[in-house]
């Protein structure tokens, strides 16, 4: 408790003296020191916000609990899953068109895990057409490991994990025919997506198939909430990625962004008060001249 | 118009053709025409990239001015092409590494600068119900806090913090929407370009 | 199935045959337009408007062919209007497929005024790494680009005298297509507080308002609008986009029908059952 205090009082003195300080300095010239103390709002945000991550990330590595509450999201790749299961029909998974060092294609693969699982379980067939030549090994592992996990390894069939093509419409048609031929009742369409997106989007939707889709991708988010029933928005595929995997770095990323965002809202709220009041000194922190 | 013209945008046409065919069902037309985008754009972007990165990053510092040290990120990119081997991919490790830390020390802090410090700034203002923009600021903190809320993934969206999200969703969708619609104005726009191109080309034809 | 079923499940090449006589036949019917002034495009005319002989002024020319329907017009005024006013150039066309369609650009622009490049225009051409060029320039415009894009030495040239970066012009005007403008924002203006002005494809338009007001770029010109919204105040001779723009608003107002009937047929199939 003390030594909280003492942590509190010392952040507090160091952000006086540099509202204090960052008026002195801003007749010099400081283009050949080592420190701008102009620029001293940006590091000091820059630490807390690499500090909570790393504490998060360690607090992960060491099995301690963290709570994210469950993306509505998941309830619909089971809902789809299991609508395919009634149907006899296979779910079709879509990885994206990004290549494998690309976050959101991780993000992808963990929920084929997951999904991979799922329909072992059940029986039901699973296809994966991948775009990028590297992510099929990957596919192919975390596909492998979900029927393991089962309990149903004899079930993994390798040729339905298959590479179509690395051209973004090649792919989309390559999709779109197995969508017609294959007719598979569910889609679920997580990673990457570009133009893409709605081709296959509303292939799918004329199909009938139930539509679970998943992008950080802004531009292609309207395609998927107007052609999906169900959309997982941008920052929501990480947090269902993290909520699966339970991998300690992508928990402890998550969480210390959430207390990021926290500060930020705080801040926001704090600051529009102020502002309000006519009290501008808070907001001209943020801000760099 | 001259024969040249006539055969080179007739050639356009031709192609521009193709790829609408698409809109019927797919045809050998349109895979032509995609393959031809898609060799065509690999081979034009080497040809560029030869010119205006191997040459003067390269070629020219080191054999013609003498400037040894461009050597060494001429060796860390050619490192990067050992991730095409099973054997030696471990050795692209090295140049990913410190390309990815000189983008993330150059971009982070930038970013974080631009992107959020900035606009955290610039959504402070004064709000009220005075007038207009006021009443404008009110909205857009709100909207920005409840938009915040939904991204939350700490706590469970119930109560006073669920109607939040919600207000947070439902801003998402009218800005999903409106992002839907320029896009639709965006693509319409390089269809009336490639209308255009098709008339004009009959007008110059025909005389 | 319903009336209201089938307004919904509408075969999509019906929609594709109407939108296309949408925008065909307009093409050949004379008619136009009103075109209102919004104040980011105003601001973006007033600045270049209120530069005087010999002042520099960068644009950035980075989009591709696909799409110079828009991005092209808005290219096309800007430049005539810096040439006509005696205004410098300093272009770069940093989208990998772009360098040589802005070099036509260039060329014709240059051509009509009697320009001459190394005088009047610097032409940097195309580097790769969008993102760590625009931060190269901010120091020197030489690191970078050594040269032109024609081979020849920017220190032989008399317009570059004296010019080492952002520091010797006035504003940066970026025609963008994807995530370079983010970098322009980001680098140019965060780092080096150079004012940066945004034409953008129409696509991006929605995602860059938020940098208005927070003083980020001074002005956005989004797509075919803002181009013709341009040439509105530009009033030059050559107006590609606001010819575009009676074809636009049929386009417009056939996919908005199309989206009532698919509504309708939505709420009363849903009410039905």
């Amino acid at each position: 408790m003390r030594s909280n205090l003492h942590l509190k009082s010392l952040i507090f003195f160091i952000l006086i003296f540099l509202f204090w300080e960052s008026s002195s300095f801003a007749q010099e010239d400081l283009s050949q020191t080592w420190f701008n103390p102009h620029r001293a709002n940006m590091l000091i945000f820059l630490i807390f916000f690499f500090a909570v991550i790393i504490y998060f990330i360690e607090r992960a590595k060491k099995g301690k609990s963290l709570f994210i509450r469950r993306i509505a999201g998941l309830d619909a790749i089971e809902e789809a899953v299991g609508r395919a299961t009634e149907m006899g029909k296979p779910v079709l998974f879509i990885s994206g068109i990004e290549d494998v060092d690309q976050i959101q294609t991780v993000a992808a693969m963990i929920i084929l895990g997951n999904v991979a699982k799922m329909v072992a379980g059940y029986d039901t067939p699973l296809l994966v057409p991948i775009c990028q030549p590297f992510v099929v090994p990957v596919a192919e592992e975390r596909v492998k490991e979900g029927y393991a996990s089962a309990g149903k390894p004899e079930a993994y069939n390798r040729d339905n994990v298959r590479y179509i093509s690395s051209e973004q419409f090649a792919y989309a048609a390559g999709v779109n025919g197995i969508m017609l031929r294959e007719r598979p009742a569910a889609n679920l369409m997580f990673g990457s997506f570009y133009a893409e997106s709605l081709v296959m989007a509303e292939t799918g939707f004329s199909t009938g198939a139930i539509q679970v889709a998943g992008t950080a991708n802004i531009h292609q988010l309207p395609f998927f909430v107007v052609a999906c029933d169900y959309t997982v928005i941008g920052e929501e595929l990480f947090a269902t990625s993290a909520y699966l995997s339970k991998e300690p770095k992508l928990l402890g990323s998550l969480k210390g962004s959430d207390l990021t965002k926290a500060l930020i809202m705080g801040i926001l709220a704090l600051g529009v008060v102020l502002e309000t009041l006519g009290i501008t000194h808070f907001t001209r922190w943020f801000y760099i001249e | 118009m001259d024969l040249g013209s006539a055969l080179w945008n007739g050639l356009a046409v031709f192609l521009t053709l193709c790829i609408f065919s698409i809109l019927y069902k797919d045809n050998p037309f349109y895979k032509l025409a995609e393959h031809l985008v898609v060799g065509i754009s690999a081979g034009y972007f080497a040809i560029i990239l030869y010119y205006n990165g191997f040459l003067p990053k390269v070629w020219v510092p080191v054999v013609k001015e003498g400037k040894f040290y461009y050597l060494i990120p001429t060796i860390l990119g050619i490192m990067m092409w050992t991730r095409f081997s099973r054997k030696w991919s471990w050795v692209s490790r090295y140049p990913i590494a410190a390309y990815m830390g000189i983008g993330m020390g150059l971009a982070i802090p930038l970013t974080m600068y631009a992107f959020i410090l900035t606009q955290l700034s610039a959504t402070m203002q004064p709000v009220g119900f005075a007038n207009a923009k006021l009443i404008n600021n009110l909205l857009v903190a709100v909207w920005v806090l409840c938009g915040l809320i939904y991204f939350f993934f700490s706590k469970e969206h119930t109560g006073a913090f669920g109607w939040a999200a919600k207000i947070g969703i439902w801003t998402l969708m009218v800005g999903f929407g409106a992002g839907f619609g320029v896009t639709v104005m965006g693509r319409v726009s390089i269809l009336i370009e490639r209308f255009e191109f098709l008339v004009n080309y009959a007008k110059a034809l025909i005389g | 199935m319903s009336f209201y079923e089938k307004m919904m499940t509408l075969d999509r090449r019906w929609v594709y045959l109407c939108v296309g006589i949408a925008v065909a036949v307009p093409l050949f019917v004379p008619f136009t337009v009103p075109v209102s002034v919004t104040p980011e495009v105003r601001s973006v005319y007033d600045f270049v408007e209120s530069l005087k002989e010999g002042d520099r002024l960068f644009i950035a020319i980075d989009y591709d062919p696909t799409v110079m329907a828009e991005l092209q017009p808005m290219s096309l005024t800007i430049m005539r209007q810096c040439f006509a006013k005696g205004v410098k150039l300093i272009i770069s066309a940093l989208h990998q497929n772009g360098p040589g369609m802005a070099e036509q650009l260039v060329s014709l622009v240059s051509k009509e005024f009697d320009k001459k490049s190394g005088v009047d225009y610097c032409y940097l051409g195309y580097k790769p790494y969008p993102g760590l060029t625009i931060l190269a320039m901010g120091q020197n415009f030489r690191i970078p680009f050594p040269q032109d894009y024609y081979g020849v030495s920017l220190d032989s040239m008399p317009m570059m005298q004296g010019v080492r970066n952002y520091d010797q012009v006035k504003a940066i005007i970026a025609m963008e297509a994807g995530w370079v403008a983010d970098s322009w924002i980001r680098d140019a203006n965060g780092r080096y507080k150079v004012p940066v002005a945004l034409g953008v494809t129409g696509v991006m338009a929605a995602d860059y308002f938020q940098y208005l007001p927070s003083k980020q770029i001074f002005g956005l010109m989004g797509g075919l609008k803002g181009a013709a919204e341009y040439e509105s105040l530009a009033k030059q001779k050559e107006r590609q986009a606001t010819g575009r723009m009676k074809v636009q608003t049929i386009a417009h107002i056939m996919v908005i029908i199309f989206i009532v009937i698919g509504n309708v047929g939505f709420f009363m199939s849903k009410r039905k059952k």
